[in-house]
């Protein structure tokens, strides 16, 4: 597998850096904790916005961080959470006032390192909550997870408690707003390839040339099962299939409708499943009021595609259209 | 009263620092039975960290200095023993918080907020063949000592043979938690390691309390 790295080791390190660099003002790295911050954090009036996770997932969450978003990205290694101490330093670090809120997508690792790193910051005298993301679909339980997985629906989260701390809500009614977003947001996966992490240099697992696991983890960890390839209209609807009817989405229900890469797909093919995904919703009665096209939570090079669909009412879709601003942009 | 707290809480974790260290092969050996075979290695590396910085640890009162040791196990003891040590010791020093002198109901109090830091950390519960089938029957007998008029020689001497037997006695339990939990009813018959590790601290602490005592 042919990829742009020096030294594996380096991977995350040189990334981050990266990021730091190609964002001047706005972002601050610091090496030590493998963090990126806005250079404006932590601020006295706001709620302190943290996500972290393993690396490999990006844009998920180090190009997440801005205005808006998140204050601060704590990744850990590829695939790895961070370490508690890590998670430790990047609370006292981002520490306001108003509390730090850390947003843990649900995995076994990820928790442990969180849960830690949230009590010996508390023992330093800072006030943090955790708010854990869970909106994979696919399975109950998984390789890493007691319950369901977090992947692409953390965007929304996001968004929306970045949205609502910079407009100055408190700890309690940022923590109920990202409750609220996780508990009407699901998604599910499908891959056609392996993702190939930069230490390994070889697929963390083989599909078939006419397979796809349905389900994915983004970790490319098994997902429901193994099927045969069809076309693109005919796996989105299997896939709208078990999202919109886990919540369920029903006739008259307005949603935001997010089809996301994993990494290896052209973004042309992920219009492709958006436009049939957006018609079988209409025919269900169901309308898509917000959009989004594009990698927001990927697995390293993995070819496949994630649905996510969230319930809008007027104060979530409020949250998702304000104003915000990224490392990952376009302009 | 049972001497004064900082003096107290130093010789305790560093009577415990020593006691893993040294028997680093043996608690290795116990835990490879149905194990992962880790313990030993984790918790020597991680205690031999802690006596590294053992003269920068901030001792401004036992809770500080106990939140502080928490942190650095937590941090450097490796697998999933870090974090539950950690939080045992980061809960016994919210638990003391800023005394100056500590009473028997305190020093309960302590190892009563470590077992139920174990308890929602590594989501298990007495009864499921860990060290926490040591730790509170531990708990128990201190409260009782305590409040019968024992000075602290004394209950820690009956603490200790109370934790031998409840360690002994996992020994007829099915493990319910960690690596061993994978092995079901083969992990009966042998006790278990960390259990095992805490009766040893015990009896190890009692030892060094009986020659020394706390109230230097």
């Amino acid at each position: 597998m042919k990829k742009f790295v020096n030294d594996p080791k380096n991977y995350v390190a040189e990334m981050l850096e990266g990021v730091a660099l190609a964002n001047p003002g706005r972002l601050r790295y610091v090496p030590e904790y493998n963090l990126i911050m806005r250079t404006d954090a932590p601020r006295e009036d706001k709620v302190s916005i943290v996500q972290g996770s393993g690396s490999g997932h990006e844009p998920a969450h180090v190009m997440a961080v801005g205005r808006g978003m998140l204050d601060a990205a704590c990744p850990g290694d590829v695939f790895a959470a961070p370490p508690m101490d890590y998670v430790y330093e990047t609370a006292k670090l981002l520490a306001s006032p108003k509390g730090v809120l850390l947003l843990v997508n649900n995995y076994t690792g990820d928790r442990m390192a969180f849960d830690m790193g949230r009590e010996m910051a508390e023992a330093d005298g800072v006030t943090a909550e955790i708010l854990t993301i869970n909106d994979d679909v696919a399975v109950q339980d998984s390789t890493y997870t007691v319950g369901r997985r977090g992947v692409a629906g953390n965007f929304f989260v996001i968004k929306a408690v970045g949205a609502a701390s910079e407009q100055g809500a408190d700890m309690a009614e940022v923590l109920r707003i990202g409750r609220k977003v996780n508990d009407v947001t699901r998604t599910m996966g499908v891959a056609l390839t392996a993702c190939t992490p930069p230490a390994k240099g070889s697929p963390l697992f083989e599909l078939g040339g006419d397979e796809i696991e349905f389900g994915v983890g983004i970790h490319g960890e098994p997902g429901r099962e193994r099927r045969k390839i069809k076309d693109a209209d005919a796996i989105l609807d299997d896939m709208l299939e078990a999202v919109a009817g886990d919540l369920p989405y029903e006739s008259g229900d307005r949603v935001a409708l997010m089809i996301n890469g994993l990494g290896g797909t052209p973004i042309s093919e992920l219009y492709i499943l958006y436009r049939h995904a957006h018609r079988r919703l209409a025919d269900r009665g169901i309308t898509v009021g917000r959009s989004y096209v594009n990698e927001y939570c990927t697995s390293l090079d993995m070819a496949g595609a994630s649905l996510t669909l969230v319930r809008l009412d007027d104060e979530i879709d409020g949250l998702l259209g304000a104003p915000a601003e990224v490392a990952a942009r376009v302009f | 009263m049972i001497g004064n707290a900082l003096p107290g809480a130093e010789l305790v974790v560093r009577t415990i620092a020593e006691t893993a260290i040294e028997n680093e092969k043996y608690f290795g050996d116990l835990d490879a039975v149905v194990g992962d075979g880790d313990l030993g290695y984790s918790l020597a590396r991680g205690f031999e960290k802690l006596l590294d910085g053992w003269d920068a640890i901030d001792r401004s009162d036992a809770g500080t200095f106990l939140k502080r040791a928490g942190m650095i196990l937590a941090s450097r003891i490796g697998g999933t023993s870090g974090p539950l040590w950690g939080t045992a010791f980061l809960r016994a020093g919210a638990a003391a918080g800023t005394a100056a002198d500590l009473t028997g109901a305190q020093v309960v109090a302590m190892v009563r907020a470590a077992v139920e830091g174990i308890k929602a950390r590594g989501q298990s519960d007495v009864g499921d063949k860990t060290l926490l089938d040591a730790l509170v029957p531990l708990a128990d007998r201190l409260e009782r000592e305590f409040a019968a008029g024992a000075g602290p020689g004394d209950a820690l001497r009956a603490a200790a043979v109370t934790t031998r037997e409840a360690a002994e006695a996992t020994s007829g339990m099915v493990a319910k938690r960690g690596r061993a939990a994978y092995t079901g009813e083969r992990s009966r018959g042998s006790v278990d390691a960390g259990a095992t590790a805490v009766a040893v601290i015990v009896e190890r602490i009692s030892e060094t309390w009986q020659r020394q005592g706390a109230t230097s």
